[in-house]
């Protein structure tokens, strides 16, 4: 049994596969989305109502699942090994700050963790595979995966630009990560299930139609007033718990390390 | 041998694409009648495996909200509908919009039951073994199997993170300035112990060749039948083919 | 037992963890042949996981970590130097070099329903047959007798199982050479015995051991070479000077006589955990006495920790009476059985401040310095060993003066030096009139500082 004891110099896969699935699925969500906010269909349960909900399902999945086939194979065994974490992190704890907060969700903590240590693309992945998971749980977070990739992306992109090196930075990134997310999954929450999934938020969208806004504009305005606040409270607290690590475990991602993610608190 | 033939068990793959199957074509076909009919078949089968009331339970706190959702955006305040119940400043409910919210909660409806049941019917070892053995990464069927496998763990340690942390007697302060200290003292060390842990594991989870790079395979069986695999090809086929049937005619219409 | 060419040498110059302004290892031969055994004995702290990390292949993770060493293995020559990234295939170095960590579990991955299952994540990964895979698998678990663990769930394994299944898929895996860390440590006489058995027939099988320990025990009998670490630097210790202090059971401390009032009581108590019907523990009667120091030993399962946490206030007591001495829930001090439920800050100095008023907190160094952690105050928890940690929780118990000081298996991952501190710590307790009351299988040490010990059984023995 001869088995090689280092590996080789240059890692090459099928990359170019891969990019290909990403840039696919990226222009997929772009694609539905620019249909959907151009066309705006009116109707929700006649024929065309429900193609556009099959539609739109099938799309945000379909992209959701070729990222995590594009990403997965690239991600490092440390970063593997932290995912699972991260994701029941994303449920105990949401679970536990839900019970005593009550108008924030905070369910995204686990995954932003994952896209400030290992990067977007582990973030986006973390994002897929918890909303996958969840999904065994609440099947309607499943047309979200593709939200939630987002999160995860956006938060590496934060931390890769420096968005850790001071504290208040986190919770700004966070805002604008919030915006972004909210815009992206209106249309996913107003097609396929004709609103929100709670009773708050679904008073904030009624009162948004009975100004005269359309079922989406109204949906995305509710988004806007809801996620930024929560993702700025999750990209803070995730900020925090980062910076309680010990160096040396922070210091074993090669992102963290690369990207001098947390500035001079990393310099050990 | 330990491991025990288990027959008359179904694939979690066969389980999943029927119950897509079902979902989509129900939706698409958009008739009350149907989709009361699949909630209630779904009801059926989860009381023939003597989960109904967990079932009807898990369903109700998914639904309950949505309902009440539906209910405000489309039922109360309709700007479209032509048959007035009742209006009072900005509440217009209708009959249009009743039937709406109606409708929309029992798509969100057989979504959520026909989920649930599958994740009841599924083991989710077999899921698992089902995910390694397909054309699926090799990562994710570990990261599956570890996430469900760690959610109660964590949930345990949770609840002796809590424990430890009253030993303290540190005072808990009322207000957000409480509510933070709270979540910090809870959380951070949940963090800590658990990404250390993680952190320890990946050396020896790469020493026992994870991720596979090449073939792999699994001492566990998947219970499955040739008779089964034929199911998941037609289903698959129907959840293509089915609401495109029912859909094109709409569509020549509207076009 | 055949002495050809060594199976892997080492020449470590150096290795530093990245940031770190000393070197935590220097120094250090080694040439393993087939067959041999080879003990490395260390402190806590001494860097004996690191260079257990370092022969695997598991450090150093990055550039940020300097190793300079030479390896010689299967006929290749690799070279680390500064400047010269060699970045090692974890799969290829497993397939020659195994390692079994300190905490057994995490060799095992956690995710799998059966031992069987676990067992075979290796195999899986690699491509074998299913056929083939049920085939060693049966045959080993014949040979170490663990058929009756095959179908078990791995979550419910005791930690002597777990330790015995983690050896098991490491010998399955197949190297020829085999990092052991502390593998007896923790094991009742039974487990040690079947553990280190099954080393002897690795060993008779031509595998070549590498034992790391912080106690010289049954598992060095025989060893062909013996080292002692230092700082993180070797000296060989020749066989007929082998004078490494065996753990010795010292004579009760009798300086302290019992007083007479009473800091807790217990009698007819029943116990247990809300939400479980079952009660843990039944027809409890314990006094603790000031300035007495109380043992309390019994099976895994017999309810030691439930008691201490009752005591603590942790839990609500279901029948009898509970007396205490002190306030209910103030004037108690409990160390947890794992420490790191406890640990959040990221300084020993600020973990050990948290929530004191600011009077208190000035007695921080004279309470790190008498448990031997002057200099660790600006260090992170997770960044000190095992046992430095357990003395951290311990503090942040201390700084409290506590008039009762509850310990859950408090001698669990401390050396020589560690268990030192702790009877002092006891002794301290002792000497201002407080009472001490520890759970623990270790019997060795109760018998050494306890005045008296109670045992408990389990409640369905009990109760029979």
């Amino acid at each position: 049994m001869s088995q090689s004891l280092l590996l080789p110099e240059n890692h090459t896969g099928p990359l170019l596969r891969r990019r290909f699935l990403a840039v696919a699925a990226v222009l997929l969500l772009a694609g539905t989305y620019t249909v959907l906010v151009l066309t705006h269909p009116a109707g929700l349960t006649d024929g065309l109502g429900q193609t556009v909900a099959l539609a739109t399902f099938a799309a945000y999945l379909a992209a959701a699942l070729m990222l995590l086939a594009a990403v997965l194979p690239d991600l490092p065994v440390a970063t593997l090994s932290l995912i699972p974490v991260a994701l029941a992190l994303n449920i105990v704890l949401g679970q536990f700050v839900g019970s005593v907060f009550i108008p924030l969700y905070l369910d995204s903590l686990g995954t932003v963790l994952v896209g400030f240590l290992a990067g977007r693309r582990a973030g986006a992945a973390t994002g897929v595979l918890g909303t996958l998971i969840w999904s065994l749980f609440n099947p309607t977070v499943l047309p979200f995966a593709a939200g939630a990739a987002l999160v995860g992306f956006l938060a590496g992109t934060a931390a890769r630009f420096g968005a850790l090196r001071r504290p208040y930075l986190a919770p700004i990134a966070g805002l604008g990560a919030g915006v972004l997310v909210g815009v992206a999954s209106a249309p996913v929450a107003t097609f396929v299930f004709g609103g929100t999934s709670g009773v708050g938020t679904g008073a904030v969208v009624a009162a948004f139609r009975s100004m005269g806004d359309s079922l989406l504009s109204a949906v995305t305005k509710q988004a806007l007033i809801s996620d930024p606040g929560d993702k700025a409270i999750v990209f803070l607290l995730a900020a925090l718990l980062i910076y309680a690590l010990p160096a040396r475990l922070n210091g074993g991602f090669a992102f963290v390390r690369r990207h001098r993610v947390l500035g001079s608190r990393g310099s050990r | 041998m330990h491991q025990l033939p288990r027959t008359g068990r179904l694939h979690p793959f066969t389980v999943l694409v029927l119950a897509a199957a079902v979902v989509a074509i129900t939706t698409a076909a958009g008739r009350w009648w149907l989709h009361t009919a699949v909630l209630a078949g779904c009801l059926l089968l989860a009381a023939r495996a003597k989960r109904a009331g967990k079932l009807v339970r898990l369903g109700a706190v998914i639904l309950v909200p949505a309902w009440g959702s539906h209910l405000l955006i489309h039922g109360l305040i309709d700007t479209g509908g032509g048959h007035v119940l009742a209006a009072a400043g900005p509440l217009r409910i209708t009959t249009e919009g009743l039937v709406t919210a109606g409708q929309l909660g029992l798509r969100t409806g057989v979504l959520v039951v026909a989920g649930l049941l599958c994740s009841m019917l599924i083991d989710r070892h077999d899921l698992v073994a089902a995910v390694d053995l397909s054309s699926a990464p090799p990562q994710a069927g570990y990261l599956l199997a570890a996430t469900l496998s760690l959610l109660p763990r964590l949930a345990q340690r949770q609840r002796a993170i809590g424990q430890a942390q009253a030993l303290r007697g540190i005072p808990l302060a009322a207000g957000p300035r409480g509510w933070w200290r709270s979540v910090r003292l809870r959380s951070v060390p949940l963090v800590l112990s658990s990404v250390q842990d993680a952190a320890d594991r990946s050396a020896y989870l790469a020493a026992r060749g994870f991720p596979a790079k090449g073939a792999h395979t699994r001492l566990r069986e998947v219970p499955d039948s040739p008779a089964q695999c034929w199911v998941r090809r037609v289903a698959l086929g129907a959840m293509v083919l089915g609401p495109v049937a029912l859909l094109a005619p709409t569509w020549v219409g509207q076009g | 037992m055949s002495r050809g060419n060594p199976l892997f040498e080492v020449e470590l110059e150096r290795f530093r963890y990245s940031g770190d302004g000393d070197d935590t290892l220097a120094g250090i031969g080694l040439s393993l042949e087939a067959g041999s055994l080879t003990v490395i004995v260390g402190d806590s702290g001494s860097g004996k996981s690191t260079l257990g990390a370092v022969l695997c292949g598991m450090l150093p993770r990055h550039d940020g970590e300097e190793l300079e060493a030479v390896f010689e293995i299967q006929g290749q020559t690799i070279r680390h130097g500064t400047g010269k990234s060699v970045r090692i295939d974890p799969v290829g170095w497993a397939r020659h070099v195994g390692m079994l960590p300190q905490d057994a579990r995490h060799y095992l991955s956690g995710v799998r329903e059966t031992v069987a299952e676990e067992l075979a994540v290796g195999l899986e990964n690699a491509g074998v047959p299913r056929a083939q895979m049920h085939a060693r698998i049966t045959a080993l678990a014949h040979r170490l007798g663990l058929g009756e663990l095959l179908d078990r769930d791995p979550e419910t394994l005791s930690g002597g199982q777990e330790r015995l299944v983690a050896l098991a898929a490491l010998t399955l895996d197949g190297a020829p050479v085999l990092i052991l860390d502390e593998p007896l440590a923790g094991l009742d006489a039974a487990a040690s015995a079947r553990v280190a058995a099954l080393l002897q027939q690795l060993r008779a099988e031509g595998t070549a051991l590498v034992l790391l320990t912080r106690a010289v025990d049954g598992s060095v009998d025989g060893a062909d070479h013996m080292l002692r670490l230092r700082a993180g630097r070797c000296e060989s210790v020749p066989g007929e000077q082998i004078s490494i202090p065996r753990n010795e059971v010292s004579a009760p401390d009798r300086r302290h006589s019992p007083g007479t009032a009473a800091l807790l009581e217990f009698s007819a108590a029943e116990l247990g955990y809300p939400g479980s019907a079952a009660s843990a523990v039944t027809g409890l009667d314990l006094l603790v006495h000031a300035g007495e120091c109380v043992g309390l030993a019994g099976p895994n399962g017999s309810g030691k920790s439930t008691v201490l946490k009752t005591a603590a206030g942790l839990l609500n007591l279901r029948a009898g009476v509970l007396r205490q001495g002190t306030k209910r829930g103030a004037g108690v001090g409990l160390l947890l059985q794992n420490p790191a439920d406890q640990l959040f800050e990221r300084t020993v100095h600020r973990e050990v401040a948290f929530g004191l008023p600011r009077s208190t907190a000035v007695k921080i160094p004279e309470v790190l310095e008498s448990l031997g952690l002057a200099g660790t105050g600006e260090t992170h928890p997770y960044e000190l060993p095992a046992a430095a940690r357990r003395l951290v929780a311990l503090a942040t118990v201390l700084i409290r003066r506590p008039a009762l000081l509850l310990l859950d298996e408090p001698t669990e991952a401390l050396d020589a030096g560690g268990l030192e501190v702790l009877r002092a710590v006891i002794g301290k307790v002792l000497d201002r009139g407080g009472a001490v009351l520890i759970a623990s299988h270790d019997e060795g040490f109760l018998i050494g500082v306890a005045g008296r010990i109670h045992r408990m059984q389990p409640v369905a023995q009990a109760a029979r």
